[in-house]
């Protein structure tokens, strides 16, 4: 350890242009890698070096370990930087920058390990006092065995089949009573569908919000938190939209969920900046989900309401540096980051990539664009289509959801399709502005987010405006045309107009 | 001059004539009323409107046939013809689904499963091709009930965008 130098970033997008953007700031140099379809992209050209690391595909290029480490060694990278995505959470190639004596910027390969395997994660949380949600992991015995763990873990619970899923010999249970013709039905149908009778027991959470807590270690001895991203606007486990701090959550649910989160890093000797993903149910009892051993997507909105660069702190750790901080500061306002993705919500969110013909970036006090595309570049198909990160910060969060939709309004996108207005409609949504949607809001309210009442006044502007931009074009192919009239025959319009100068 | 204007998914043109009066400024008429708009074309599609004194910034972006209309937060899809151009189009069956239907790739990708064969009769709705792009799959559905006439889509092929994939008539 000691001060980083060159840092290669391992990534491409937005995430990669945000890297950098701090390794400037810090007076470190910088290191792209590219795939041939990025070579236009922005990162490539905001690095002091760059270099090409293969063809389109991902496992081609940006997943292919050793050809990142070659470019490391050639540029003279000592640390890389993974982003999220890609090899952000590959032990592996944590082992492998060991063993090249370059510092990767993150927790070391133990701790990924610890919590990368989602039943490995389950059981070191048990072990570490960390609430998980409660079901079972052994099939059970008997009848009256399943009976006494659905008590002893509380009703309402589910019923789901060990040899498959979509749905078959699933139920869910709200009593006691209703158990006994459940859990025959249930094998029942298990045994029909599947050929195996096995059925597990899980505690059914009620309206479930994903709540998170960003947790950051150094290698002195500092494990902290810095508090909640509410994290429930989400569709097929895709966030879309998150916010600090969040709705749900009571100052001493905050301050609970912080604690156990520490304790859950402190477990597997975290370093680094991690995210400890939790369910919350309606009752506010919350249970630990994954934790993410990365820098997050929405980390955005943590350093609005903190203040703090959360890379610049990554790389003082990776240098062995201390923590600025020994506990978490209080936010100061709200934060909202919305997700623009090159997708079309209404035909089925559609992937749309292709050519940005045209691209305006909102301005305004208190608003950020973490983006990876610029007028003219042509977003590829081989990758994740998030093309940008658009987040706001205000004193309250009324202020923050009328900022963002504002925001929103002068986002002008063309040439290829984006969420933009689904993402507005998300905001004026009255269950996204009264703070208490859970996971089930995007999928559940989809019609009303896609399809939603038009404007009349609206509507018929955008009919004017279409007749007129028509006729407007109409008219100025009819200018262009070569112009003859009877009595003129053989004079071009250059010979008229030079006629009329004299 | 008359236009006719459809909106995506409705089967009614709406007919609007326009007049020119004064710089930037239209007569429209339609549904029996007549407007009188300010309309100042700007760079990159933009447009300013103004309507009765009421502002909108309009952002315009033609698209295939149709023009993408995004004005306060809303998006609109329009496809707007005049007569000569809807003449043309007569056989193309550009306002109505009738006649061959063009399945065309969307966004480049990589067509990953076809689903019917060439000859095959297809309902509405039922799909044809499954395309990836972006690590999504997208399954692309007949617009219209008839026979399969034409099938260039093939499995495991890279496409490009507006690539023929399927022909339905």
């Amino acid at each position: 350890m000691g001060k980083i130098r060159k840092i290669l970033v391992a990534n491409r997008g937005e995430i990669a242009v945000r890297v950098m953007r701090t390794c400037k700031e810090l007076g470190i140099a910088t290191v792209a890698v590219y795939s041939e379809a990025d070579r236009s992209a922005p990162h490539v050209r905001m690095a002091d070096q760059a270099f090409l690391v293969g063809p389109p595909p991902s496992r081609e290029s940006y997943l292919v370990q050793e050809r990142i480490l070659e470019v490391a060694r050639q540029s003279g990278a000592d640390a890389i930087h993974p982003g999220y995505g890609f090899l952000s959470e590959n032990a592996s190639f944590v082992r492998a920058c060991e063993k090249a004596g370059i510092t990767f910027i993150g927790p070391p390969a133990s701790a990924m390990d610890a919590m990368g395997e989602k039943t490995r994660a389950r059981q070191n949380m048990i072990k570490a006092g960390v609430p998980v949600v409660p079901g079972s992991t052994e099939p059970f015995a008997s009848h009256e065995e399943a009976r006494a763990y659905a008590e002893k873990i509380g009703f309402p619970i589910m019923l789901k089949a060990a040899g498959g899923g979509g749905g078959k010999g699933m139920r869910r249970v709200e009593r006691l009573e209703e158990f006994d013709s459940a859990w025959r039905g249930a094998k029942s149908e298990a045994l029909n569908a599947f050929g195996n009778d096995a059925v597990y027991i899980e505690k059914y959470l009620e309206k479930p919000h994903h709540v998170e807590i960003q947790v950051f270690a150094d290698t002195h001895g500092t494990t902290l938190h810095l508090n909640e991203r509410e994290c429930s606007a989400q569709r097929r486990h895709q966030k879309v939209v998150e916010e600090t701090p969040s709705p749900i959550l009571s100052p001493e649910l905050r301050a609970k969920m912080g604690e156990v989160a520490v304790q859950a890093a402190r477990a597997v000797n975290y370093v680094g900046a991690g995210t400890v993903e939790f369910l919350v149910d309606v009752h506010r009892n919350f249970y630990f989900l994954e934790m993410n051993t990365r820098l997050q997507v929405e980390h955005p909105v943590t350093e609005w309401v903190t203040g703090l660069d959360l890379v610049a702190w990554q790389i003082k750790v990776a240098e062995g540096g201390k923590l600025p901080l020994t506990q978490a500061p209080a936010p100061n306002g709200h934060s909202i980051e919305v997700r623009v993705y090159a997708e079309d919500p209404a035909r089925n969110f559609m992937p749309s990539p292709g050519r940005i013909t045209t691209l305006r970036v909102p301005g305004g006090p208190s608003l950020r664009d973490d983006s990876g595309v610029f007028p003219g570049y042509t977003v590829p198909n081989f990758y994740d289509p998030m093309i940008s990160k658009l987040s706001v910060w205000a004193p309250t969060r009324r202020e923050a959801i009328e900022r963002a939709k504002r925001a929103l309004d002068e986002y002008v996108v063309k040439g290829i399709t984006t969420n933009v207005r689904y993402l507005h409609a998300i905001l004026s949504h009255e269950e996204f502005v009264g703070g208490d949607y859970d996971t089930s809001f995007l999928p559940r309210e989809h019609t009303a987010l896609v399809g939603g009442a038009e404007d009349p006044q609206l509507t018929e502007a955008a009919l004017l405006a279409s007749v007129v931009y028509a006729y407007q074009r109409d008219q100025k192919r009819t200018r262009n045309m070569p112009q003859t009239s009877s009595g003129e025959t053989g004079i071009s319009s250059w010979r008229r107009a030079l006629r009329r100068g004299r | 001059m008359r236009y006719f204007t459809k909106r995506h998914g409705q089967k009614e043109a709406v007919p609007v004539d326009i007049e020119p009066a004064g710089d930037n400024r239209y007569k429209l008429t339609y549904e029996g009323r007549t407007l009188l708009v300010d309309a100042l074309a700007l760079e990159s599609g933009a447009m300013s409107l103004l309507v009765d004194g009421t502002s909108h910034n309009v952002e315009l972006e033609e698209v295939g046939d149709e023009v993408l209309v995004q004005v306060g937060g809303q998006t609109s899809r329009i496809d707007v013809a005049d007569e000569r151009r809807l003449r043309l189009r007569a056989g193309k069956a550009g306002f109505t689904v009738e006649g061959k239907q063009l399945i065309a790739a969307p966004m480049p990708g990589k067509v990953i499963k076809v689903l019917v064969k060439l000859g095959d009769e297809v309902k509405e709705g039922q799909g044809l091709v499954v395309v990836e792009a972006m690590k999504m799959e997208n399954e692309l559905k007949s617009p219209k009930a008839g026979k399969v006439v034409e099938l260039p889509a093939k499995e495991g092929t890279a496409v490009e965008i507006n690539a023929k994939l399927v022909v339905v008539e």
